[in-house]
């Protein structure tokens, strides 16, 4: 789950890592009086979940009430919900820091620069020798030692080290705490008066670990639709898009091949949706979903196994008696009890199809 | 000789009184896997499928030979079976939860690297070799799918396994030993890991690989390659291709970031050292077949 920059922010504050002054605001009238606290100049952040916000123009920097005024209408308009107002600091320098997990060496990884600033991925392309990586022993946990030979390595001044030193123990453990796959500073400031400060903060939790992890509700603003919240409250992999094919598909590996023979063969996808797994018995829920996109076709591509062939065929026919669909339907379902399926079907009146490639090009057909 | 389970592999099964663990534990015995005991704490005493049921892994070896064990348990209490098993001095471990937390399976990883253990999964079906054994969830007794042959199969994703295995049946061949690493973004096993396995193995004749966007595994076993260590032919099929960037499809491990993981960086990397990439499962079985004819 990957959680807005306010939330990440909070949590640093929270956990000693100094971040901004900073207020909320829904509206722009909230937003005046936000900067009127926060103190000119300031920093108008949208709190979208996308990246790259600076070059879309979602960060504004304002100088006075009237720059507010228009900045705050202008985000709002563009259907941001929540503006972090955050007082402007003075920047010396800028640096990236973060801990992820490197999964060949199984280890804690931090990662960390002394030239931060939103270009990182460049210099790892362009200059990967002035990036600094320090695995740590996951169960050991980060050492003494280790902060602070990185913190000299990417400072020489005692000062900014020292604060460098704390602020790599609390990043490293927010990591821990909150079961992160990333948590990231980018760009740490190094301000004019020699304060380390977080310029920005991102903070992935794995999704594994949402259960032990308490105080996280998944809302609307999570996700770029309402049909991707609505499938995620029945824990349905779902993805919008915007083409004439809705997939009802089991398996990521499956789902994502045939979202491919779909664009080879010129078609286009309406949405992904994996109804297999342990999501095989909503097959119901699954074609609603589908049947609310103006998609011209639904296709139903399954190889079951654990989750049996037949068992899927019942949950389609059931399907479509109960949601009558007006739009055709094609079906390659085949696995475990694969003869049942293909029984079930036809006394449904569909005809089912046991290639992947050949359903795939009937549904294309289907929509020219 | 299959690579990782064979017919005299001693294997032990923890979670064997659950729903899924008793139900596959049939299955596996059924196939000709020799289980010899399973573990469910508090259940010592009871008979599975004829095989005695012991309270912790400690118990079950002080009577039972166990090379491998096979761990059917939920994936919250994963992490402390898969350290009971090593604990133990167990070797080989397939485990097949979903849902492993991250920093659970770095640790469950870490610790098999410095045990010289070899753990596969999670999120897997686990590991068969038709005809003679497997340590997981697989309806051998599809034909289509699960023919004895001499095709090695190694993927990370369960539902794509069949599409493509399927393929390579009807094609004329069989498979040698299919090993689901998982797909999850910290596998147990890496692909690349499994490479001196097949290479080894009189019975595999060629790979195919089932890998999908994300991660650098593919990456890894076109180093291998290139490196001399796995010498026979390489048929890979990778979904995702058309995938849009930064949206997360398919498995978490599937992400592409920051240029990384793309299935045209997978794809070059895999050509540039030798392998040929099959751009749909159907493609599969024919260039399986040129280059065998070639070699």
């Amino acid at each position: 789950m990957k959680l807005f920059e306010y939330q990440a922010k909070d949590i640093f504050r929270g956990a000693g890592i100094p971040v901004p002054r900073s207020e909320m605001a829904r509206s722009v009238e909230d937003t005046v009086n936000a900067a009127e606290k926060t103190g000119f100049p300031c920093v108008l952040k949208s709190q979208v979940l996308q990246g790259g916000r600076g070059k879309a123009g979602l960060i504004q920097i304002v100088k006075n009430p009237e720059e507010v005024e228009k900045a705050a209408s202008n985000l709002f308009a563009r259907d941001v919900k929540l503006l972090l107002v955050e007082e402007a600091v003075s920047i010396k320098k800028e640096l990236y820091l973060s801990v992820t997990v490197d999964p060949v060496r199984a280890k804690a990884l931090i990662i960390a620069s002394a030239e931060g600033g939103v270009e990182i991925e460049e210099l790892a392309v362009n200059a990967p020798e002035k990036i600094f990586r320090e695995e740590v022993d996951i169960t050991a946990g980060l050492q003494s030692f280790q902060a602070t030979d990185l913190a000299y390595r990417l400072s020489c001044d005692p000062i900014e080290a020292k604060q460098l030193i704390g602020i790599l123990r609390r990043l490293y453990s927010v990591f821990a705490k909150y079961d992160a796959e990333l948590v990231e500073i980018n760009p740490l400031f190094i301000t004019r008066e020699g304060q380390l400060i977080a310029g920005d903060g991102k903070l992935i939790i794995d999704e594994n670990s949402m259960n032990r992890q308490e105080g996280f509700e998944r809302t609307r603003e999570y996700y770029d639709s309402d049909m991707e919240f609505e499938a995620a409250k029945e824990g349905i992999p779902y993805l919008q898009f915007d083409g004439d094919i809705s997939l009802m598909c089991a398996g990521a590996g499956l789902t994502t091949t045939v979202y491919d023979l779909i664009n080879y063969e010129g078609g286009s996808v309406a949405n992904y949706l994996e109804f297999g797994g342990p999501n095989y018995r909503k097959a119901v829920r699954a074609m609603e979903l589908c049947l609310q996109n103006d998609s011209k076709v639904i296709l139903v591509v399954t190889f079951g196994t654990i989750a049996r062939a037949d068992v899927m065929a019942e949950g389609i026919v059931d399907a479509i008696e109960r949601l009558k669909p007006d739009r055709p339907i094609v079906v390659c379902i085949r696995g475990t009890n694969e003869e049942e399926a293909v029984k079930t079907l036809r006394n449904a009146g569909l005809e089912p199809l046991f290639d992947t490639e050949e359903a795939v090009r009937k549904a294309v057909q289907l929509c020219k | 000789m299959s690579i990782f389970i064979t017919s005299d592999t001693k294997v032990l099964v923890q979670g064997i009184t659950g729903k899924e663990g008793s139900f596959w534990t049939g299955h596996m015995i059924n196939l000709g896997t020799n289980v010899v005991c399973g573990v469910t704490p508090g259940k010592e005493g009871q008979q599975i499928e004829g095989r005695r049921v012991f309270n912790s892994v400690r118990r079950a070896v002080s009577e039972f030979d166990a090379d491998a064990s096979m761990i059917f348990v939920p994936p919250r209490f994963t992490k402390d079976a898969v350290f009971e098993a090593l604990d133990s001095g167990i070797k080989k471990i397939v485990t097949i939860a979903d849902g492993i937390p991250l920093h659970e399976m770095v640790q469950i990883r870490a610790a098999a690297l410095s045990c010289g253990a070899m753990v596969i999964g999670g999120n897997t079906s686990g590991c068969i070799s038709p005809e003679v054994a497997m340590m997981g969830m697989f309806p051998y007794w599809i034909e289509r799918v699960y023919r004895k042959g001499s095709i090695g199969v190694m993927t990370r994703s369960g539902s794509l396994t069949n599409e493509v295995t399927a393929m390579v049946v009807r094609a004329g061949f069989g498979v040698s030993s299919l090993i689901g690493i998982g797909g999850d973004p910290v596998p147990g096993t890496r692909f690349a890991e499994m490479l001196p396995l097949y290479q080894n193995d009189s019975e595999t004749e060629a790979l195919v690989i089932i890998g999908e966007l994300g991660g650098t595994m593919e990456e890894e076993v076109a180093e291998a390659m290139q490196q001399g260590i796995f010498t026979k032919p390489v048929v890979a099929f990778l979904g995702g291709r058309t995938a849009p960037k930064g949206k997360r499809m398919g498995h978490a491990g599937a992400i592409v970031t920051g240029g990384k993981g793309t299935v045209e960086g997978k794809i070059k990397a895999l050509q540039q050292s030798g392998g040929v990439v099959a751009d749909r499962p159907s493609k599969v079985g024919e260039l399986l077949k040129e280059m065998l004819d070639n070699k």
